[in-house]
């Protein structure tokens, strides 16, 4: 029999992309539910106090109105199930600008969004922290991140013969998926189903259940596509189970999408992080010590802080090192992950001032941190599975022509713009989470099909394919005999799609249950192979109509004991008008070494995804607080400058060879997060080395650049 | 958005008088700002008239009447149609440059002429209820002016409105001393120089324009000029495409005979006013003059004088001095850097 030619590593396109781009794949609004009624959150419009009334008698009036849900008539919900950020419309105490105090439900979305002006709230209003630079001396250090010391990094900075210190500034992000935040709720008795769009489909399940005081087995979640989530749609939001508490309100099942202005104060934040970097090194250009002292924001009660001194506390081989927390608790939504969390603002910081470092011992760049390449990870010890962060840096200094940078900057000009060149690099920690998947297969003649079961999720980014692909492989079986089913809580349980492990913990465990299942069909065939038969070969020569297997896998033993990290450098080429200080990204090279690449076509498009979220950070993203009153600003993409089309230039993208199954067993590290890492530093830099100046405050706005 | 009730005019004589009869009503074009705002109700009519079936989307080259060898662009032609009618592409490639800056190409391919001129302010308290706003709320305050006011105006404002005036094609009209031809309920037709469309805040921020409630624009004239050749419309903005101007220029001249003399300038500003905004000071020190760097930095100094900036929008006056340079000079060079 001929051997079948293996399908992972290939660009095929997308399996669910003819769906999509023809309106047929169903987002989480769009599932047919027959009889469904439209409900729409409304919110507080103060930051801090109390609601001493809340009015809904005309609302209840408008046309069409089926229930108004506030703090007063609410069931109890048990605010500590899982979902973040409260605002569960269980008390009148207001906690930040735009928390949810109330849902209006009713037969048409505009009705509902109509009575939701007509709901009059007064007041007790208490002094709101929200002015963060006023508030910025009152930040402590959060309760579970400890200050992170090796050896005396003041003391190291202090002897230092060449020292360098600067404080860098990212501003508030939101995510802004183009879907929104949206689910339908049905109950069926006790039983509850939700369409909605979850990157975590278990967690989704389990806090909406926990929060409901029901079990987790009365919870449906079904998602098969999601219209992106960036972290956003990770842990779960008030706006999930709300949808729940409207639907058993009015006894049907319920509809109910976030508005985009509605956005900015519902799913979480980046927040802003206030960086001061320090950083000491020999004349020679060998690093001597680093200090990396982050102060941000969080809710008013709640913590959460994005490890910004990721990247810092093993990039580089450094002696003495110290990455520092603190943290003010302000009345704005709680902060949460988003794209690259930590590593994608950390690496702001720690790559500019790397850049500003190497200028000022009048060194390249590249060469600079080839020469500060630690053997080990230095935070830990211990040894790295693989590292590729050389071979980045000098294959892609090589593809991108760095030898035509000039270390002096403006040098090289075109008419009207400076043109200069920036590197940095990234990193993301490469993990497999514990999941399980059921692989089912039919034979009619000849004719062998399989159907592999997971609760998965794909965020846009090609979940579906890389599984089709592993299956096939692995199963001996054509694409187009592989049905992938994913996005369903009833499914057996899996990893979320989040900080990079969807990739490796999904393929490692769809590729286990592939060969477990063909282990099983020899075993019961009972007879000897010189080769190894597939599955498919199985099915037929046994002539068995079907079986399936499930499979738990969880990442390989022995796997910790070494330090498991995508790596990746970034090159820009930025073009920069003289006179207005517009700043264009004429050219981008990201090159990755992200372990086996199963998919090199849906892997360069999630790159550049995250080269574009890079280079909105450097360049265009900002949500803007007015200090006096707590509220957001910029409340829609007119206002919330996400790059359109005309901002992203010439993108490459290359992935460096490696092998590496000491972290799993696929040799498969995640490239979602990595992609977004060292992105904003190489474009500043690039910006310096065009201009002279040195942008240390995101975004890089024209008129920082006058 | 809140109830309301819809009809679809058939002629314009009708529409007027419909929304004449109804002070909550309100004429529908191209919808792309006004529904928007019902969504957040910002906007609060009751009734609609959908005037987009009238006749009044033509372009064409006028032959009688005081801007004779101009032309007449309809009030409901699309963005997207005036931007690429030969006529205006050859003769006023000024107002092309400034409505492919706006926008997108799937608003400019809904919204119209005449909706343009209309827009509202796109100052985000304006657009969020919750806020305080003179201009929506007449007596409630202005948020922006101690706010967050990076976007807003350095000149013309007022105590009670801060806001800017969002479009960009409106800059290029205001360059080019447009007249916009209005149909009133039961008189006769009326011409409204560019300069007095559109207003400063004053203490009535509330009111954009001159036009009188149930006023129907039909159509924009242009007068003949000789600016074509040397114009060019710079759009300084936060992002390449789909971004309201920090600062924008409309810059136009009209040199004759040796060496480069300018016989008439035109350089309007927009993201600076409440209205397309005139350097008038900068054109009639430019006229006489050689166009050279140096002059277009003393027009530029002088169209800034006068700014008064807001605690943000500092860098606009600057910005601004740039902008008018580096405008003049690819006027002059026919869009050539």
């Amino acid at each position: 029999m001929q051997e079948k030619e293996n399908v992972v590593g290939t660009p095929i396109s997308r399996i669910d992309g003819l769906a999509k781009v023809t309106g047929k794949a169903d987002y989480s609004t769009d599932h047919p539910v027959k009889n469904a009624a439209y409900a729409i959150l409304f919110k507080s419009t103060i930051a801090a106090g109390r609601i001493t009334d809340i009015d809904t008698a005309e609302a209840e009036k408008a046309p069409g109105v089926l229930a108004v849900i506030t703090h007063k008539n609410a069931p109890k919900l048990n605010v500590k199930g899982g979902l973040r950020g409260g605002a569960m419309l269980q008390s009148p105490v207001v906690e930040f600008y735009g928390q949810h105090i109330g849902i209006v439900v009713a037969e048409t979305f505009e009705q509902a969004r109509h009575a939701s002006h007509l709901v009059k709230v007064t007041y007790d209003k208490a002094a709101a922290r929200v002015d963060f630079d006023k508030l910025v001396g009152e930040a402590v250090r959060p309760k579970d991140k400890e200050d992170e010391k090796r050896g005396d990094a003041k003391a190291a900075l202090r002897a230092a013969e060449i020292a360098f210190e600067a404080v860098y500034a990212t501003p508030i992000e939101h995510h802004h998926p183009l879907e929104p935040h949206a689910t339908i709720a049905e109950w069926n008795g006790g039983q509850l189903t939700l369409y909605n769009s979850s990157q975590i489909v278990n967690g989704a399940q389990n806090a909406t259940a926990a929060t409901l005081n029901i079990k987790p087995e009365q919870v449906r979640i079904i998602t098969p596509y999601i219209g992106g989530g960036f972290g956003s749609k990770g842990g779960q939001w008030a706006n999930l189970v709300l949808t729940a508490v409207a639907a058993k309100q009015v006894n049907r099942p319920v509809k109910l999408a976030l508005t985009r202005q509605q956005m900015v104060n519902s799913v979480g934040l980046r927040q802003h992080n206030h960086q001061k970097m320090s950083l000491g090194a020999t004349k020679d250009g060998k690093l001597t010590a680093l200090a990396h002292e982050i102060t941000t924001h969080c809710a008013i009660n709640e913590e959460f802080v994005e490890p910004c001194g990721d990247c810092s506390k093993l990039m580089y081989a450094v002696p003495n090192s110290l990455i520092t927390y603190r943290v003010v608790p302000m009345n704005l939504i709680l902060p949460t992950y988003t794209r690259g969390p930590g590593k994608a603002t950390g690496s702001f910081a720690l790559e500019s001032a790397m850049d500003e470092l190497a200028y000022k011992l009048n060194m390249d760049p590249v060469g600079f941190r080839l020469k500060n390449e630690p053997a080990r990870d230095p935070s830990n010890g211990k040894p790295w599975s693989s590292r590729t962060t050389v071979q980045c840096l000098t294959e892609g200094a090589k593809a991108f022509g760095w030898e035509k940078r000039k270390l002096e900057p403006r040098q090289l000009r075109d008419g009207n713009t400076l043109i200069g060149y920036g590197v940095a690099c990234g990193t993301y920690p490469a993990r497999q989470r514990p999941s399980s998947a059921l692989v089912k297969l039919k034979r009619e003649g000849s004719d062998v099909t399989a159907i592999v079961e997971l609760a998965a999720a794909d965020l846009g980014t090609g979940t579906y394919t890389i599984l089709t692909q592993t299956a096939a492989d692995a199963l001996g079986l054509p694409l187009n005999r592989i049905n992938v089913r994913i996005g369903d809580s009833t499914l057996p349980p899996a990893a979320g799609s989040v900080g990079s492990v969807g990739a490796s913990s999904y393929a490692n465990v769809v590729n286990d249950a592939c060969i477990k299942i063909t282990d099983e069909l020899m075993a019961r065939s009972g007879k000897q192979y010189y080769t190894r038969p597939t599955a498919s070969q199985l099915m037929i020569s046994e002539k068995i109509d079907s079986y399936q297997t499930r499979v738990d896998s969880d990442a390989p033993e022995g796997a910790d004991e070494y330090s498991s990290h995508s790596f990746n450098a970034n090159f820009a080429e930025v073009r920069v008008d003289m006179a207005t200080g517009m700043v264009r990204v004429s050219r981008f090279l990201a090159v990755t070494g992200a372990g086996k690449i199963l998919n090199p076509k849906t892997a360069r498009s999630q790159i550049i995804g995250g080269v574009v979220w890079g280079i909105g950070m450097a360049l265009t993203e900002e949500s803007v607080v007015d200090p006096r009153w707590g509220n957001f600003v910029t409340r829609s993409l007119a206002d919330y400058h996400v790059p359109a089309n005309l901002d992203i230039g010439t993108m490459e993208v290359l992935f460096v060879r490696e092998e590496d199954t000491r972290s799993n067993k696929m040799g498969v590290k995640g490239i979602g997060e990595v992609g977004i890492v060292g992105v904003a530093a190489a474009v500043a830099n690039a910006v310096f080395n065009a201009t002279g100046k040195r942008i240390r405050e995101l975004p890089m706005t024209p008129d920082k650049l006058l | 958005m809140r109830p309301f009730k819809y009809t679809s005019a058939n002629d314009a004589s009708a529409a007027v008088n419909l929304v004449t009869g109804n002070p909550n009503a309100r004429f529908l074009a191209g919808g792309t700002n006004l529904l928007d705002l019902m969504k957040e109700d910002v906007e609060r009519p009751d009734e609609l008239i959908d005037i987009t079936r009238l006749p009044l989307t033509q372009i064409r080259r006028l032959t009688t009447g005081t801007n004779q060898g101009g032309i007449t662009i309809g009030s409901l032609g699309t963005n997207t149609d005036a931007a690429n009618h030969p006529l205006i592409r050859q003769d006023y490639p000024l107002l092309t440059q400034a409505i492919l800056a706006g926008a997108s190409g799937q608003i400019r391919n809904m919204a119209t002429n005449g909706g343009n001129l209309l827009q509202r302010t796109r100052c985000p308290y304006f657009y969020d209820v919750a806020m305080p706003c003179n201009k929506r709320e007449p007596g409630t305050g202005c948020g922006a002016l101690e706010g967050i006011n990076r976007m807003h105006a350095i000149f013309g404002w007022s105590e009670k409105c801060v806001a800017v005036y969002p479009s960009d094609m409106a800059v290029a009209l205001a360059a080019l001393d447009a007249v916009v031809k209005v149909s009133p309920p039961g008189g006769k037709e009326r011409m409204i120089p560019f300069a007095d469309f559109h207003r400063l805040p004053g203490d009535t921020p509330e009111k954009d324009t001159n036009l009188n409630h149930g006023e129907l624009i039909t159509a924009i004239e242009l007068p003949k000029n000789r600016f074509a050749d040397h114009a060019y419309y710079l759009k300084v903005r936060d992002r390449s495409s789909y971004a309201f101007a920090l600062v924008s220029v409309a810059a136009a001249l009209d040199l004759q005979g040796a060496g480069n003399r300018i016989a008439q300038a035109r350089i309007a500003l927009g993201g600076v006013a409440h209205k397309p905004w005139r350097a008038l000071k900068a054109e009639q020190l430019l006229v006489g003059k050689e166009a050279t760097e140096a002059n277009f930095r003393l027009a530029a100094e002088a169209a800034m004088a006068d700014a008064r900036p807001l605690a943000h929008n500092r860098f606009k006056v600057e910005l601004g001095k740039r902008s008018i340079v580096r405008a003049l000079h690819m006027a002059l060079t026919g869009g050539k850097a």
